[in-house]
């Protein structure tokens, strides 16, 4: 599409004042870190609750001194109780799948990239943005005032199955107010992300500089735009999931409750209602869900690479695109395979194993991308592109346990072990976290003008890689044996040789926590006494690099962008800028 | 104020922001058109209109699903239901044709019919949903609870009625009240004829979603 | 589908009374005594085809660029249809539920 006469006039000055500039900003680069800080607290909170529940499977009679004070119910005299257990288990998911997952590569980095990726002042609808991010936020405070009400959170896991958590008190502690509180979370920040969704799409397809074609969008940019489309539909079907849910709860209605339910001596007094249509609702959101938080890590590996081996990805940028696209449409059409063992028809097992085995098609196409782009390349082993070789290995690793999840056959022996668990930190979790991180460290000194500490940087990812595969492929093994997963105590017979390993992966854990604490340290440190930052420390060849560290309140200081190259073009060991005028580059 | 300025949409330039309102750092630059070759706030409305669809949607197929599930499902209205859910679906159909005329009135500039229309449009939406409030409160009267049927059918009857209603009906007000907002912006020349063409958009699906509700939460269970 | 020619105001009411005259055709046909899925099946085809109109002329889709209509349509369309896949199992809870 060849560039017209279109015009865009920046209609907003930089702002004044403390609450404008760093609060209430309409301003996409601090919505942006708004959001990543938000991610940041909640990955560390989430990591916390991991640590509790990891110390109980470890050592079964510890007393967690901060735990008893945390909840008095949940641990009297710090030692937790079953449902405790549970609850933690479940805000652990809650918080990690929502709030870090969905939040940072998404919105976090989405919202500070993607506008300067195409050459835009803004986002498109820049006060729908601000109100988005404080939307999310009003729903991670809900999320975590679960903690502090006299119940506590709920414990029906983050995918909060009916009837258990449709029945309200009567199923347990946290099953009061505790969901209620997660339900009004969740759906607000269903509201805030279809907002955000729209913002990404709309922006992407209207706001781009000129010269900047579809075609020479950067992988990133055709990642987050492909995801808007995703989010926009899952989260669309999440909603009134979440309604319903909460009219179960507190309008007597029966949407997912069936007749007969009788709970700790009770008949409850519903009938008519169907569980399995929570979980078909639930999932047809859920299962686009973990390819809403795995597709910017694919977008930020892919924009990594290329300027770490200085040479183009393999296939340019259809192949790549085209299986992102691949895999968010047939993200829809799988999402019965967490239902094998429901006692949904066994036919649809079928026509959802298919699919699922299908989706592995596009993915392992990104793969071979990736691969055989680094076959024989020079890299340079930066953080950020460490961070990216690690995100591919543990989406590897995580996909191949996809397999044996994918058909009924050996799913329902899996279903509900840590072999799922273990699958899904890998592909879902670690990945995307790994992804993240490889964007933090690359954009870092985009962001805030100055440059990380390298050494630390390599320290927290050498430490890191390995310690994830200890904690979560023994998992995998684990799982194998027959470890049923949110279970609080291995108490079975065939289960109490487990304990042991159980103990390895709860030191593996804590020690990969720990870990966690030099990134964050080096974040803070460096934001504040880092090196100076230049314009493009790595090399990049997208517009974000043409700019200063960090931008100007509109992105480019007023100058015109014209873009002439696309987003991977090199010339020997030199990055071609998107914006270097045709003559400049030698030899063509 | 903008009319003039409003270039030919198709011709792949889009006007954007030529705002009236001077800014520091205010200045023109070139972009690529956009491939729709419209506002993007109509873009946005779009956008938005499809995620509201699928939210329906799921409603819908919650509603089917319960009724198949549920054999007994009783089918208690009567023809003075089906009645009334005509006259609401032709007072709805006509606020569509009323808003069409405000936003033709609003492409010529003409305020004071603009004003005129929307008003009429915004007269209808609330016929429409005082209507409806009527209909809930006889139903209410007659015993129908979110969780009681009193024909002994399925509760889930009551359920799927009153939250999918419900949920038209919110559109429905919200609507009548963001047209409110749109009507003063446009007398004040703080809006034009692009933001009540997208408030058209979204009162058009508004009442594309009734053509939805209306048969299959009543024609269904007409009796 | 992009048309330069805008209806007038007389064929806009044509097609309001066009679409009134659907809304009987399904008030008819609910007296009909028709079996419930052959009346659902109706209704449904009679909505979608309103619901066509509606978006083509109403929400001027037909007076759009074509990539309106085909990133709108399929998107939604593709969330409507995989949907389905719960009527296996509505069905199953018909003929298999404990309670009738």
């Amino acid at each position: 599409m060849p560039a017209t006469s279109a015009h865009a006039a920046v209609h907003h000055g930089p702002p004044q004042g403390f609450i404008r500039k760093y609060v209430f900003s309409v301003d996409h680069k601090v919505i942006g870190i708004q959001y990543t800080t938000l991610s940041v607290v909640a990955a560390f909170i989430g990591m916390a609750l991991s640590w509790a529940f990891r110390i109980h499977l470890g050592w079964p009679d510890a007393h967690i001194p901060l735990l008893g004070m945390l909840s008095k119910n949940g641990a009297p005299g710090g030692l937790m109780t079953p449902e405790y257990y549970l609850s933690l288990v479940t805000m652990h998911g809650t918080i990690m799948a929502f709030f870090v997952l969905t939040a940072a590569p998404m919105a976090g980095y989405g919202n500070y990239m993607l506008p300067i990726q195409v050459g835009a002042a803004d986002m498109a609808f820049p006060r729908l943005n601000m109100a988005s991010f404080w939307v999310t936020f009003v729903g991670f405070l809900l999320a975590c005032a679960t903690f502090f009400i006299p119940d506590g959170p709920p414990l029906s896991g983050w995918t909060a199955y009916a009837p258990l958590s449709a029945v309200g008190e009567v199923a347990g502690p946290g099953q009061g107010w505790g969901q209620n509180l997660w339900g009004l979370s969740i759906a607000i920040f269903c509201v805030a992300s279809l907002l955000g969704a729209l913002n990404f799409i709309v922006t992407t397809l209207d706001l781009r500089t000129k010269g900047m074609t579809m075609s020479r969008l950067p992988i990133s940019t055709w990642a987050w735009f492909i995801n808007a489309w995703v989010s926009l539909l899952a989260f669309a079907v999440l909603l009134p999931t979440c309604l319903l849910l909460v009219l179960d709860r507190l309008g007597g209605t029966s949407f997912f409750i069936p007749g007969g339910l009788v709970i700790n001596d009770q008949m409850q007094p519903h009938s008519g209602g169907s569980p399995l249509l929570f979980q078909h609702l639930f999932w047809f959101f859920g299962h686009p869900e973990v390819y809403i938080i795995i597709l910017p890590a694919f977008g930020i590996v892919s924009h990594i690479i290329p300027t770490f081996i200085r040479k183009p990805l393999v296939g340019g940028w259809k192949v790549i695109t085209w299986a992102m696209v691949a895999i968010g449409t047939l993200s829809f059409i799988v999402w019965g395979h967490h239902m094998f063992v429901s006692g949904m028809s066994p036919y649809m097992a079928m026509v959802f194993s298919v699919p699922t085995l299908f989706i592995t098609i596009p993915s392992v196409i990104a793969t071979m991308v990736w691969l055989f782009s680094l076959y024989r390349a020079n890299i340079r082993f930066d953080t950020p592109m460490l961070f990216s070789l690690g995100f591919i290995s543990l989406f590897i690793t995580g996909g191949i346990g996809g397999f044996f999840l994918a058909q009924p056959s050996t799913d329902s022996y899996l279903h509900a072990t840590t072999f799922v668990v273990g699958h899904f930190h890998f592909t879902m979790g670690l990945s995307a976290i790994f992804g993240a991180f490889a964007g933090f460290y690359y954009w870092f000194p985009k962001m805030f003008g100055r440059m990380m500490n390298e050494k630390l940087g390599k320290v927290h990812f050498w430490l890191s890689f390995p310690l994830v595969y200890c904690v979560f492929m023994t998992m995998h093994l684990t799982g194998f044996a027959g470890a049923v997963r949110r279970y609080s105590a291995l108490v079975d017979d065939f289960m109490a040789p487990l304990i042991p390993t159980n103990r390895f992966i709860s030191v593996a854990a804590l020690l990969l926590g720990a870990t966690q604490f030099i990134f964050l340290f080096n974040a803070i440190w460096s934001r504040f006494r880092g090196p100076e930052a230049p314009n493009n420390p790595w090399g990049g060849t997208t517009l974000e690099w043409d700019t200063t560290s960090p931008p100007p309140f509109d992105n480019f200081g007023g100058r015109q962008i014209t873009v002439y190259h696309g987003p991977m073009e090199y010339d020997g060991e030199a990055s071609v800028m998107q914006t270097a005028p045709p003559a400049a580059v030698a030899g063509t | 104020m903008l009319s003039d300025q409003r270039s030919d949409l198709k011709g792949g330039d889009v006007n954007v922001t030529q705002s009236a309102i001077p800014s520091l750092g205010q200045h023109e630059v070139l972009m690529e058109a956009s491939p729709y070759g419209i506002e993007k706030k109509k873009l946005g409305m779009w956008v938005f209109i499809v995620s509201d669809a699928c939210t329906f949607g799921a409603f819908l197929f919650a509603y089917g699903y319960m009724r198949v599930g549920n054999p007994v499902w009783g089918t208690p209205f009567g023809v003075g239901s089906v009645v009334n859910g005509v006259v609401m679906t032709a007072v709805l159909l006509s606020s569509s044709f009323t808003m069409l005329a405000a936003v033709r009135a609003s492409q010529t500039g003409a305020k004071p019919s603009t004003k005129k229309w929307l008003g009429i449009t915004m007269l209808l939406g609330t016929i429409f949903a005082a209507l409806h409030l009527k209909e809930w409160f006889s139903l209410i009267g007659e015993g129908w609870r979110l969780f009681y049927n009193p024909t002994g059918g399925a509760a889930q009857f009551g359920a799927t009625f009153f939250s999918v209603t419900g949920l038209h009906l919110t559109h429905v007000v919200t609507g009548v009240i963001a047209l409110a907002f749109i009507a003063r912006g446009y007398n004040l020349g703080r809006y034009d004829e692009s933001h009540v063409e997208t408030a058209g958009l979204y009162w058009h699906f508004v009442d594309l979603v009734w053509m939805f509700v209306f048969p299959l939460m009543y024609l269904m269970n007409a009796h | 589908m992009s048309s330069n020619r805008e209806l007038t105001m007389s064929s806009y009411v044509g097609i309001g009374v066009g679409l009134m005259v659907i809304v009987g055709i399904e008030v008819v046909l609910t007296y009909q005594h028709l079996e419930p899925r052959t009346l659902l099946f109706s209704l449904l085809s009679l909505a979608c085809l309103e619901a066509f109109v509606a978006v083509l002329y109403l929400m001027h889709v037909k007076y759009e660029r074509p990539i309106l209509f085909w990133t709108i349509f399929p998107a939604t369309l593709f969330v409507l249809t995989f949907l389905c896949y719960l009527w296996p199992d509505a069905f199953r809870m018909a003929s298999m539920r404990l309670l009738k």
